[in-house]
């Protein structure tokens, strides 16, 4: 399960980097065909729109699966770890209940309802873009499930410190 | 409170959610009061109306969504969003289209012209009970007034974001540039844009009179705002009720033509008081410059068959 | 059984309950909403209109500015433009205590006053100051909540979009004047920041610089400083001179950046990924926070429960002192949960009829209620700024909400001063014959 876990992730950072060189390119060639071209682009702003939102849910998924999102955990860690473990499974199916209910279930709603209308500059369907919601609630179902079999296995140690901390290097 | 009766006897009264994107000063707000106040009246409570203005539920796009889901049953959206669900809406919303205001209401809400195309969305969830006069769209700009195309030359001037839109600006002289309108203002302050394109009542309500003082009268666009409903609402009413509404949605149309146009002379001596100065253009000259574009656009039999007939009723 | 009480009920119950049991803070937000949804909208709507504020509140080409300046300063951390920069403010800044996070307070409030994003501020000002702090010994939940605090700042100095969307609300107040009546509060804003962090460094020596430095020095480090000095002179010389709008601009800052970083060889295009995936995963996290904040706001606004409070809190009292500390109250409450767009939409038209009643100019009351909110995007539990400000600096949230309190309490009294002394927000619109 680990080795599917970083399979998964070197898949989905490889997007996440692609994406976000992608949105670069996408905005300063925005800039260029107004100042330097003199013919705005119509789609560029768009298209940015797009990439930028495929790019953070998924952004969201991974962040989950390192858990750098943001909890106040203050009081979890004031009880004991026999406690800690199901107070976390809790907030674990919170979680995954939003990701599998609202994200993929009603994303996917949503999606199919917006599937045959058009985008006014690009060419492609609402829907496409509105995918994003419930692949991003797919991918953190992936992630909270890990956790959660992680939280429940015998070698569960306590809520564990989240600190992003060695990431700006200088 | 209103929303405390609404919600206790929610069991007897049927309120139908009219989202709105601009505030409840509008014409068009008020056109809704109205058709509320009679349909309320002449159920004798069965169903009413509630208006969410200022774009509290979504911008318009989202908005048909809701409708087409049926999170709120109405809403009122510019006509050129309804070209993502039916590309034939375009024949509406193309440039030096109409003669005039009334000339634009007359054809726009004649079934004998439109009817098909109002009902050609009701399997996506979306019925068209009427349009609205939205405006008459000229451009304005920061350094001088425009009276030819020739004037346009190099001005970047903020469109909506289409390519009919954009295409529109290039005949006329400038350079289209689509921009989110909440960022349009500091970018004309800025210079990004050297101008923009709507109607007096969004000239003097975003406050670009203070910024952009040369308003030119290029006429060159009237787009309808149209209020859509979800079809399945509508044939979940009784006859007599279905009736009352469609009748007031009518008899709103005309209502909100002469709010709008009262609305248009209100707005122009506010922007004046701020400064700006409003001149007339060489409307000819702007019209056949962009004239080719209705070549262009008029792909289908049913865009070229209603537009001869808007044509024919000239 | 859904009435607006039990919405308020259930939001305010479940994000308490959520939060406390360790939920991620955008769970606790979204998880409450979406069953509001649900309660206003049946099964099946619910879900799906909760999906689709999801996706529209992320999606929005200002928000760009968020990775964009997360990664700019990223880059100018790895490429050594930012040390250049920060070397330069010191020498500056000389013996004043805190020197690092006073000059963070100051590029954050001109950073914000040129972009007009609070969240901007933070992130791009925050990224580039705090692993500095870090390493001269600073405490980071500190240095965290001095970004976060004075992040706002901008909101209030032009331009500002919060400003644009009070005069809109408000039926076509001049914006020109808001403008200058924005600029004494904002520069408060600014100093007062600045005057906590000074009350804060004061005692801490290691904070403190021992001497000025040689002028021989100064001048070598300004020009040392100077190719990166460009890069702010290009970013904010583009935005004011119209070449970009700011969002723009900060992809121009990321290009600019990274050719300087080539140039200096500090950067290989083999770091690159990194650098590109610990921005988005950072940024991610707050985009997805505002994503799911605007289930919230639809849902409040759909129950109209904001309107609801206001009415049933006035019209039992005629002195405009008591009047006037209600709407205070109710909008750094109904700013917790609420972004301040909506909540200057639904409010406006509710108090600003009142308070012109009371004699109060429509410019006033623009600048004090942009104030008040200006409080609530750095107050959580949806608090965009907050979250960026922890995020860049690594740090704990409950750690950075700590420090934060005595910026709140500097900040209130500020708000107080703002309401009860019109002459600071009406002096300048009349000088210069606006108002
Ligand atoms: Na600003
Ligand atoms: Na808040």
């Amino acid at each position: 399960m680990t080795r599917v876990k970083r399979y998964l992730d070197v898949v989905l950072k490889t997007i996440c980097v692609s994406l976000f060189a992608l949105l670069v390119i996408l905005v300063s060639w925005q800039v260029i065909t107004r100042l330097v071209l003199n013919n705005p682009s119509v789609w560029t702003e768009e298209a940015a729109r797009y990439v930028f939102i495929w790019l953070s849910l998924i952004g969201i998924s991974i962040a989950t699966g390192e858990k750098a999102d943001v909890c106040i955990d203050f009081l979890v860690r004031k009880v004991p770890v026999f406690w800690q473990r199901w107070v976390e499974v809790l907030a674990y199916l919170c979680t995954l209940s939003f990701a599998t209910i609202v994200m993929v279930w009603g994303g996917w709603d949503n999606a199919m309802l917006t599937w045959d209308q058009k985008n006014p500059v690009l060419p492609l369907n609402a829907g496409v873009l509105y995918l994003a919601v419930p692949v991003s609630g797919a991918l953190l179902t992936l992630y909270l499930l890990f956790h959660l079999v992680r939280t429940l296995s015998p070698s569960y140690t306590g809520v564990e410190e989240i600190a992003p901390e060695d990431e700006v290097e200088l | 409170s209103s929303s405390d009766d609404s919600s206790s006897d929610s069991g007897s009264t049927k309120t139908f959610k009219v989202a709105f994107n601009q505030n409840s000063a509008h014409p068009q707000a008020k056109a809704i009061a109205e058709i509320g106040e009679k349909l309320k009246e002449q159920t004798g409570g069965k169903y009413a109306l509630e208006l969410f203005p200022d774009e509290l539920l979504g911008a318009q796009a989202e908005t048909i969504e809701m409708v087409q889901s049926g999170s709120v049953e109405m809403a009122i959206v510019g006509g050129s969003l309804l070209e993502n669900f039916n590309p034939d809406f375009a024949v509406v919303n193309l440039p030096y289209l109409y003669e005039s205001a009334e000339h634009q209401m007359k054809v726009l809400n004649d079934p004998e012209i439109v009817g098909d195309l109002y009902s050609s969305m009701d399997d996506k969830n979306i019925h068209v009970l009427a349009s609205y006069h939205g405006g008459i769209r000229n451009v304005y700009t920061t350094k001088g007034p425009v009276t030819t195309p020739a004037d346009l030359k190099g001005q970047k001037i903020r469109v909506i974001g289409s390519d009919t839109n954009v295409r529109m600006m290039e005949l006329m002289g400038g350079v289209g540039t689509p921009m989110a309108q909440g960022e349009v203002y500091t970018a004309i302050q800025s210079g990004v844009l050297d101008g923009a394109e709507n109607n007096e009542l969004i000239y003097s309500d975003l406050a670009h009179a203070e910024i952009a003082g040369f308003y030119s009268y290029t006429k060159h666009l009237m787009m309808p705002d149209t209020l859509i409903i979800n079809p399945k609402v509508l044939a979940d009413m009784d006859e007599e009720s279905r009736k009352v509404l469609t009748d007031a949605v009518a008899a709103s149309v005309d209502t909100e033509l002469s709010l709008f146009q009262e609305g248009v002379e209100a707005a122009k001596a506010k922007a004046e008081a701020a400064g700006a100065k409003f001149n007339d253009a060489d409307v000819e000259a702007f019209r056949t410059a962009v004239l080719p574009l209705h070549e262009e656009r008029l792909t289908t039999d049913v865009t070229k068959a209603i537009y001869d007939k808007i044509e024919a009723a000239r | 059984m859904t009435d607006a009480a039990t919405i308020g009920f259930v939001l305010l119950g479940g994000m308490a309950l959520l939060l406390a049991i360790g939920a991620p803070v955008s769970i606790s937000i979204a998880l409450p909403s979406a069953v509001c949804m649900v309660l206003v909208l049946g099964w099946d709507n619910g879900i799906l209109t909760s999906a689709q504020r999801m996706f529209k509140g992320v999606d929005s080409f200002p928000l760009l500015a968020i990775p964009f300046f997360v990664l700019a300063g990223q880059i100018m951390n790895n490429g050594g433009i930012a040390a250049r920069l920060i070397n330069l403010a010191k020498v500056m800044v000389g013996k004043t205590p805190g020197p690092l996070t006073q000059t963070n307070v100051m590029a954050n409030m001109l950073f914000g006053a040129i972009s007009g994003s609070a969240v901007a501020a933070a992130a791009a000002v925050g990224t580039t100051m705090s692993p500095m702090q870090k390493k001269e010994g600073y405490d980071k939940a500190f240095s965290a909540a001095a970004n976060v605090a004075s992040a706002p700042a901008g909101m209030l100095i032009p331009p500002s979009n919060t400003l644009i969307v009070f005069a809109l609300a408000s039926g076509g107040t001049s914006i020109g004047a808001l403008f200058m009546a924005g600029y004494i509060p904002g520069i408060l804003w600014a100093l007062s920041c600045a005057v906590v962090v000074w009350w804060y460094a004061r005692k801490r020596p290691e904070l403190n610089a021992t001497s000025w430095t040689p002028f021989p020095v100064v001048v070598k480090t300004f020009l040392q400083a100077l190719p990166s000095l460009t890069l702010v002179v290009i970013v904010i010389g583009g935005i004011v001179a119209g070449k970009f709008t700011p969002t723009e601009g900060s992809a121009v800052a990321v290009v600019y950046a990274l050719l300087l970083s080539f140039l200096y060889r500090a950067i290989k295009v083999s770091d690159l990924p990194h650098i590109l995936y610990t921005a988005c995963r950072t940024s991610s996290v707050v985009i997805f926070l505002i994503g799911v904040s605007s289930i919230m706001s639809w849902v409040m606004s759909f129950t109209k429960i904001p309107q609801l409070m206001a009415e049933s809190l006035f019209g039992w009292t005629d002195s405009k002192v008591v009047v006037l500390l209600i709407m205070m109250v109710l909008l750094l409450i109904i700013g917790i949960p609420l972004d301040p767009t909506p909540a200057i939409l639904i409010f406006t038209p509710i108090f600003l009829p009142i308070a012109i009643d009371f004699g109060i100019h429509p410019v006033h009351f623009g600048i004090m209620m942009v104030f008040n909110l200006s409080i609530a995007v750095i107050s959580p539990p949806s608090a965009p700024v907050l979250f960026v400000g922890a995020q860049v600096a690594g740090a704990r949230l409950e750690a950075v909400i700590a420090r934060l309190m005595p910026f709140f309490l500097v900040l209130i009294a500020v708000l107080f001063l703002v309401v009860f002394v019109p002459e600071l927000s009406l002096w300048l619109p009349r000088l210069t014959g606006l108002i």
